[in-house]
């Protein structure tokens, strides 16, 4: 009869071990208190406040990842890659196009969506509803990001910034002059409260 | 004349305010400003969802393999490697043994045709296969290594072109006879008599080129089956239309065991969804998903999308009389439209609709070309908004006269002066107004049309550029035909409204709108009615199709809230239940309906408003023995109720056009451009629209399709044209970055006005406005860019290289 081997392997260093004491001496003495390193394909992320690990494909892009695994589908595709703006999302304060960005580049960012800006009750959102700044609402989303993350950047912007933030964002039925009503009344009420504050 | 007769009996008792015999003296809602949207926190949320964002669990993706060629057929297939490909679940051949030969894929009417061709007559046709797999990617590669022996075949691209003798044939199955599907001549008056009567004629032609939707949602569908009957997600225009469709297919389904969704959609800008050529995927999707026994979405590609154009493509021949006055006395505009999928409107109905010109000749052809095929872009009446502004302003300008002044010159309807307007309004039960005056005096206004306005070529700004401004004018005519069916039940529990009906969201607001009218005409307040319009509850309202939406659907909201109301009064003074146990008295006994009245949500008695009663209350809790919520069995005591409150209305609303109905309200449309005459560059500075709507329900609706419409105009104007190679017949250009459509930075500042003569054919005497902003500005760049430069291009897009080549520099 065949006899089967198994090797430990040290999950920090990849060393091989014959037995598993021999394994837990080594990694007790060689990796004391390094954090538990991810299993391939595992990313961390921070999404909405809300931290997840997962295992992603290296084909995937953020934009997959977020639609289609995770249910945030306010990341929207419209343009197929890289050219409408619809699938925003703010990662480590920065608007992105998710659907430019592979997921597994994505370790350990902190990533926010339509949907976390809205529970968070930003005032944005209820300004976009006031100013009918959406008709389909197909790419309504990706303003929002976009506006969020210029706002977290910039409290005060004038038209001019606002224009040329929301210059990379596409809407077909037209909504465009609404924007900048709806970010500017917004930044109001932020600065406002800040005041309070 | 007898059926002219007929239809005008038929108008009479249908239209329109004479048969509104219960108006509303005050509105509360309707009209106001400030009204929340039903759909905004779900889409600004981005809790929206659309077809696109469904999935199910084990659901498979299909893909279509594409014609590489403009013009070719399969002469055989090999789909060997395809099959053993791992997650490929099913593949649909061509000459698949359970394919019928021909199905009802829809379109205007039922539409048989074959469900996969095995000839291609454009390149990125679907054709030949389909393949459903695990993952998009893998139906993806599955199409890849499908080894196809393609027979090409000649091809041609432009109208004229196959216009010649000797062009190939574009599609010799359908039309072996030659590239022209159809002629069409229609028109009025005595044309050599017009043009004999003129002072002047002149001539000239005009280009489109082909452009295309770029709705944001691409196509797509979703399918499932439960047992043996199936449950489809629909990215469709027309939802009755889809049911009726899937209805016919796989030997019949029954209508009641249909089962359909109509999630938001991400626009849809017009008839393609519901074509043949769209709805190929959602039959084959069906029939794999029932061989695989899983749930199929399918998805075209951006590029895919870009296939479908829109129909005004093509050449238009003017041939002009006038006298020197600005009097037009004949018009001749003769159309040659590049592959529109039906027959459309040509070009001179709205000089027909519009104006006191008595002699009008608007022949067109529908011409076959190997390019995809193009139907009504927001909308079908391009193709006469452009000829109307095209006509008007060359008068003008060839006059050296205000072309304000030749609008009002020649305003009427079908040869009929303005004195024949007045009479025919009183007729109908308008108070008569003079729309077009109301609407030009607001525009000019804000335009400052009387300082700005100069002769062509004249004016130069200090930043160097040519200074140029345009003015453009046509009916409004979102009062088509069409017909609605709208139900709505006062909820148990809070006594809350549902307005029930499955309709096209697809971003109009109409939904709120309705919500507004139904609070009004019941006494509700607005926030107590809410309208869902993605569920399937057996009730079709007019979609925002055939170019109307709510003034049809109006009628039947109003008309079904006005019957709701007159069963809840009813129901407040009738004995609330007869039972086992005896019959319990009214909530208003010895009150008659006539003696009651609601107001926000609550029911009073009018001469003494303190015995009142909220409808919540008057309806009642559910309880554990029926929705009803009465203890009787229990002898638990009692709950009041009423009996079940629900109603149910329609409207059949006849077509304006074919002069069925004259068109009433006008819009007038002003733009202001700086052109640089060293790049060619064109800046819009300044749009202002004025539309006369008749009543706004919603005025900042309203608005958003001005300056939506306005915004989306422009672009088509300045960018918008899909290229394809000369050469080898593919499309070079579908996608965002190569085919631009307007951002926020190419937007000028819109001014939204609105008139509100009451002289539209929906309630209240509204006509609606969606189709027509974005219609109508394309063609006034024209004369806005003449204005500036004193030439006239007339190929769209107007871009700087055809500036330049205007101006002679290249």
């Amino acid at each position: 009869m065949k006899k089967t081997t198994l090797n430990y392997l040290c999950p920090y260093c990849i060393t091989k071990f014959d037995t598993f004491e021999e394994l837990k001496v080594h990694a007790l003495t060689e990796h004391k208190g390094e954090p538990v390193p991810l299993a391939e394909g595992m990313i961390q992320l921070t999404v909405n406040g809300q931290k997840y690990q997962i295992r992603v494909e290296p084909e995937w892009t953020l934009n997959y990842l977020l639609h289609d695994k995770m249910g945030l589908t306010s990341a929207k595709m419209f343009c197929d890659r890289g050219v409408c703006g619809s699938c925003t999302v703010i990662m480590d304060g920065r608007p992105i196009l998710s659907c430019m960005k592979l997921a597994i580049e994505c370790d350990g960012k902190v990533i926010e969506t339509a949907e976390g800006i809205a529970d968070s009750k930003h005032p944005l959102i209820e300004t976009y509803v006031k100013y009918h700044c959406m008709q389909c609402g197909y790419c309504t989303p990706g303003f929002i990001t976009t506006a969020k993350a210029l706002l977290d950047r910039n409290l005060n912007p004038t038209e001019e910034e606002i224009i040329e933030a929301l210059e990379g964002n596409l809407c077909r039925c037209g909504t465009y002059p609404q924007h900048p009503k709806a970010i500017l009344e917004a930044a109001e009420i932020l600065s406002k409260s800040q005041e309070g504050k | 004349m007898k059926v002219q007769e007929e239809y005008e009996r038929m108008v009479a008792m249908l239209d329109n305010l004479g048969a509104d015999q219960y108006p509303l003296k005050e509105f509360n809602v309707i009209g106001r400003r400030n009204v929340r949207r039903l759909d905004g926190i779900e889409k600004a949320s981005g809790r929206a969802r659309y077809t696109m964002d469904v999935q199910l669990p084990g659901m498979l993706f299909m893909k279509f393999l594409t014609s590489p060629y403009p013009h070719a057929e399969i002469k055989s297939m090999n789909t060997k490697k395809a099959e053993i490909l791992p997650g490929v679940r099913g593949i649909l051949r061509y000459d698949d043994p359970e394919l019928p030969p021909v199905a009802d894929l829809g379109g205007h009417g039922p539409t048989a045709i074959k469900v996969i061709p095995s000839i291609a007559h454009f390149q990125g046709e679907p054709v030949g296969v389909a393949v459903v797999a695990d993952t998009e990617d893998i139906a993806e590669e599955a199409i890849r290594v499908i080894e196809v022996e393609w027979d090409q075949r000649p091809f041609v691209l432009d109208a004229e072109e196959a216009l010649k003798p000797g062009a190939p044939l574009a599609n010799p199955d359908d039309f072996p006879g030659g590239n022209v599907e159809v002629e069409h001549v229609e028109g009025l008056g005595d044309m050599e008599k017009g043009f004999a009567d003129a002072d002047r004629v002149i001539e000239f032609t005009a280009r489109r080129l082909l452009h295309t939707y770029v709705s944001p949602e691409r196509p797509c569908g979703v399918v499932r089956w439960n047992g043996n009957y199936p449950e489809f997600w629909l990215k469709h225009q027309r939802p009755h239309e889809g049911k009726r469709t899937i209805h016919s297919w796989f030997g019949g389904i029954p209508m009641n065991r249909i089962q359909l969704h109509m999630l938001h959609q991400g626009a849809t800008f017009g008839g393609w969804t519901q074509f043949a050529w769209k709805q190929g995927p959602d039959y084959c999707a069906a029939l794999l998903a029932k061989r695989a026994g899983r749930p199929v979405k399918w998805s075209f590609s951006r590029r895919d999308d870009f296939y479908g154009g829109s129909m005004d493509e093509g050449y238009y021949f003017f041939k002009i009389g006038f006298k020197n006055d600005g009097t037009i006395t004949a018009v001749r505009v003769e159309a040659h439209f590049a592959n529109p999928m039906w027959e459309g409107f040509g070009a001179g109905t709205h000089f027909e609709d519009n104006t006191r010109i008595p002699n009008l000749d608007a022949p067109r052809k529908v011409v076959k070309v190997n390019k995809g095929p193009n139907t009504a872009v927001r909308c079908e009446q391009l193709p006469n908004t452009l000829a109307f502004t095209l006509a008007f302003d060359r008068v003008a300008a060839e006059l050296s006269i205000d072309p304000i002044q030749v609008a009002l010159k020649n305003d009427g309807v079908r040869g009929n002066d303005m004195t024949w307007v007045e009479k025919r309004k009183k007729e109908l039960g308008f108070i008569p107004r003079d729309s077009l005056r109301e609407c030009l005096e607001k525009g000019m206004a804000a335009m400052d049309w009387k300082n700005k306005w100069h002769r062509p070529g004249t004016k130069r700004l200090p930043n160097g550029r040519m200074h140029g401004i345009g003015f453009t004018w046509t009916h409004e005519w979102d009062d088509s035909c069409g017909s609605g069916e709208i139900a709505m039940r006062v909820e148990r529990n809070d006594g809350t409204v549902s307005i029930l009906g499955m309709r096209c969201d697809n971003g109009v607001n109409a939904e709120t709108a309705y919500c507004q009218i139904a609070a009004d005409e019941i006494g509700m307040r607005l926030e107590d009615v809410f309208y869902r319009p993605q569920v399937d509850a057996g009730f079709f309202p007019m979609c925002p199709d055939s170019s109307t939406n709510t003034s049809v659907n109006g009628w039947a909201i109003r008309h079904c809230a006005r019957l709701l109301r007159a069963k809840i009064l009813q129901a407040a003074t009738a004995p609330r239940a007869v039972t086992q146990r005896g019959s319990f008295p009214p909530f208003f006994p010895n009150r008659k309906p006539e003696d009651l009245d609601i107001k926000d949500s609550v029911i009073y008695v009018k001469a003494d408003p303190s015995k009142r009663l909220p409808v919540a209350e008057l309806v009642g809790p559910s309880a554990e023995a029926g929705p009803l919520g009465f203890h009787e069995l229990y002898g638990a005591g009692r709950h009041p109720f009423s009996v079940p409150l629900f109603a149910y209305s329609y409207q059949v609303q006849l077509c304006c056009y074919g002069f069925f109905r004259p068109k009433w309200c006008r819009q007038a449309h002003f733009m202001e451009v700086e052109v640089d005459v060293e790049t060619g560059e064109i800046e819009v500075t300044k749009v202002v629209n004025v539309n006369d709507v008749g009543k706004a329900i919603n005025p900042e609706t309203c608005a958003g399709q001005q300056y939506g419409g306005s915004n989306m105009g422009v672009g088509r104007a300045l960018f918008e044209e899909v290229v394809h190679d000369p050469v080898t017949g593919v499309m070079l250009n579908g996608n965002l970055l190569d085919y631009k459509i307007a951002t926020i930075g190419d937007c000028a500042p819109v001014d939204t006005l609105l008139v509100e003569t009451g002289q539209g054919y929906g309630p209240y005497g509204l006509t609606g406005l969606g189709e027509d902003i974005a219609t109508v500005i394309p063609g006034l760049l024209v004369p806005a860019v003449y204005n500036a430069i004193g030439v006239w291009i007339y190929e769209f897009p107007i871009t700087p290289e055809r500036v330049l080549k205007a101006l002679g520099k290249i």
